[in-house]
């Protein structure tokens, strides 16, 4: 186990998925046609919602909606999450894991670090893109210091990690069952539906508890909630939450991949 | 009909059989990934649960008419990746050199292609979009039109990535293009017409099908209109025949790369 943990050649394969990214920069660039027809359907869909700009809905106003949706939109979509998911579900099923899991690191901190090269890239561009936008047609987001912006970028990054490690466990379902694909657009739609498209308070007030547990807390709202309205009670609420959230989901990860690797059967060719 | 139809027919029928058949290998994976789909969809019951504990009225549309918009757009987009999933694959087989094998058949290629794979996870769409309507909104005049648009739909809906993959014929990155209007139709076929206005609306109508496959026909269920339905046949005839001359017309231009490819 030990042989696994040097961070050295981790911060290798992170630096050669970087530089890989940055060669197809422009296909990326492609992907904020699909991004932007979303923003703007989002923008008239809540653009219609609200009878005037001042009303509030759920303690939001129009913009500061909207800005969240754009928000978890844009952490959604700059993250590649493929290689976490279908990456990992096709080196099980094809057994390309038995090859890998004989390499000097331990796979799962090899796929986190390669996800986390892809979207060092991905996601600053998308953020960009987001942020014209919403300048353009939604206008500057209102209160906004750049302090709580600078406070945001730990609990993203943190909440874009804990994405990778449930979906990373997710995916090692396929040492027990072939496809593990249904359970991730399981996974995927309880983030899109609960966690993108709302925030938490729009939810009846006795639901809002429960959803709290999920990981739409630490993944989605956390972060777009602190950039929209941010105050340190939050702050600090969401950063214990994705403290917890981060250790359980690391435990599960590796107990999940040994059991998994013992499980596994190799054919010759 | 002539024998050669019949046959023809015939022939992509048993296709789209073989294809199921061979997804059936896994029972488990093949149950899975159509009961998953299936709560997969019903996920956003509950994002049109709290959108209209907002506002009873969005675009036009109560929860009744969104839940027949949104049958209507899992049963479309179901059936046409049932018998037609190749058609939203075409660019890859072009690029790649893989259209070789369908050439040599002593069928026609176009069917030959688009009805060549099928996505088993789109039965669980079609299923949904049938259970919506009997949930939410069913008669029996209103099951008949809803089958009729999804077949026109599901036909239009191929025959747009079909014009959409041809253009991989003459440009080579077309297929990133091509995917991303399809994800824009998508986007938009699963939210009311009446939210979008002005040149979004043009678009919605005139550019991309969603008008035609979903929009006007939801509007026909709701409220039958003759001309509206006549206009749907209509654009499916077109759209075909469309699809098919470009797809043709790119095929000459078509050069194989002699890879070695058995299809049994």
């Amino acid at each position: 186990m030990n042989r696994h943990l040097g961070i050295r050649k981790y911060r290798v394969i992170y630096r050669s998925v970087v530089m890989e990214s940055l060669q197809y920069a422009a296909s990326i660039a492609m992907g904020f046609i699909s991004f932007a027809i979303i923003i703007f359907v989002f923008i008239q869909l809540w653009n219609y919602m609200y009878s005037s700009p001042g009303e509030l809905i759920a303690g939001y106003n129009k913009a500061q909606m909207i800005w969240y949706v754009m928000i978890t939109e844009t952490i959604w979509f700059g993250t590649p999450s493929q290689v976490v998911t279908r990456q990992v579900a096709g080196d099980i099923r094809g057994g390309n894991i038995a090859y890998l899991m004989g390499k000097p690191y331990h796979y799962c901190l090899y796929c986190l670090a390669k996800y986390t090269g892809g979207w060092s890239i991905q996601l600053p561009m998308f953020a960009l893109s987001a942020l014209g936008l919403g300048i353009v047609f939604v206008g500057p987001l209102p209160d906004l210091s750049p302090l709580a912006l600078l406070a945001a970028v730990p609990v993203v990054i943190a909440g874009i990690t804990i994405d990778a490690v449930l979906r990373l466990c997710i995916s090692m379902i396929s040492f027990w069952i072939e496809d593990s694909n249904p359970f991730q657009w399981l996974y995927s739609k309880l983030l899109l539906v609960v966690g993108t498209l709302f925030p938490v308070e729009i939810f009846p007030a006795a639901l809002q508890p429960l959803v709290k547990f999920t990981p739409v807390y630490t993944v989605c709202y956390g972060p777009a909630k602190l950039i929209v309205d941010f105050s340190m009670e939050k702050y600090l609420e969401i950063l214990l939450a994705q403290a917890l959230y981060l250790g359980a989901a690391l435990a599960l990860m590796f107990y999940l991949y040994g059991k998994g690797v013992r499980k596994l059967y190799v054919n010759g060719g | 009909m002539s024998t050669a139809v019949k046959n023809q027919l015939r022939v992509c029928l048993l296709a789209i059989k073989y294809n199921i058949m061979r997804e059936m290998l896994n029972r488990v994976t093949f149950l899975t990934n159509i009961g998953f789909m299936i709560l997969n969809n019903a996920t956003f019951i509950l994002q049109w649960m709290i959108l209209f504990h907002i506002k009873e009225d969005i675009g036009g549309y109560t929860m009744r008419e969104v839940m027949l918009l949104w049958g209507l757009a899992a049963s479309t987009f179901g059936l046409s990746r049932i018998f037609f999933a190749r058609a939203f694959s075409l660019p890859d087989l072009i690029v790649s050199g893989k259209l070789d094998s369908y050439l040599v058949q002593p069928k026609n290629v176009l069917l030959s292609v688009i009805t060549s794979a099928t996505n088993t996870s789109a039965i669980g769409d079609l299923l949904y979009g049938l259970i919506l309507l009997c949930v939410f909104c069913f008669s029996l005049k209103r099951l008949f039109l809803f089958l009729l648009f999804t077949v026109t739909g599901a036909v239009i809906l191929a025959a747009f990535a079909l014009l959409l993959g041809s253009l991989s014929f003459w440009f080579l990155r077309a297929d990133a293009f091509a995917q991303h209007l399809m994800n824009s139709f998508i986007s938009f076929s699963t939210y009311p017409d009446g939210i979008f206005h002005g040149a979004a609306r043009f678009l919605l109508y005139q550019v991309l099908p969603v008008g035609m496959v979903i929009y006007r026909p939801v509007h026909v269920m709701v409220d039958f209109d003759m001309g509206s339905l006549a206009r749907i046949l209509a654009y499916t005839v077109l759209i075909c025949a469309l699809a098919a001359t470009v797809f043709y017309r790119g095929l000459r231009r078509y050069a194989s790369s002699n890879l070695m490819e058995a299809r049994m």
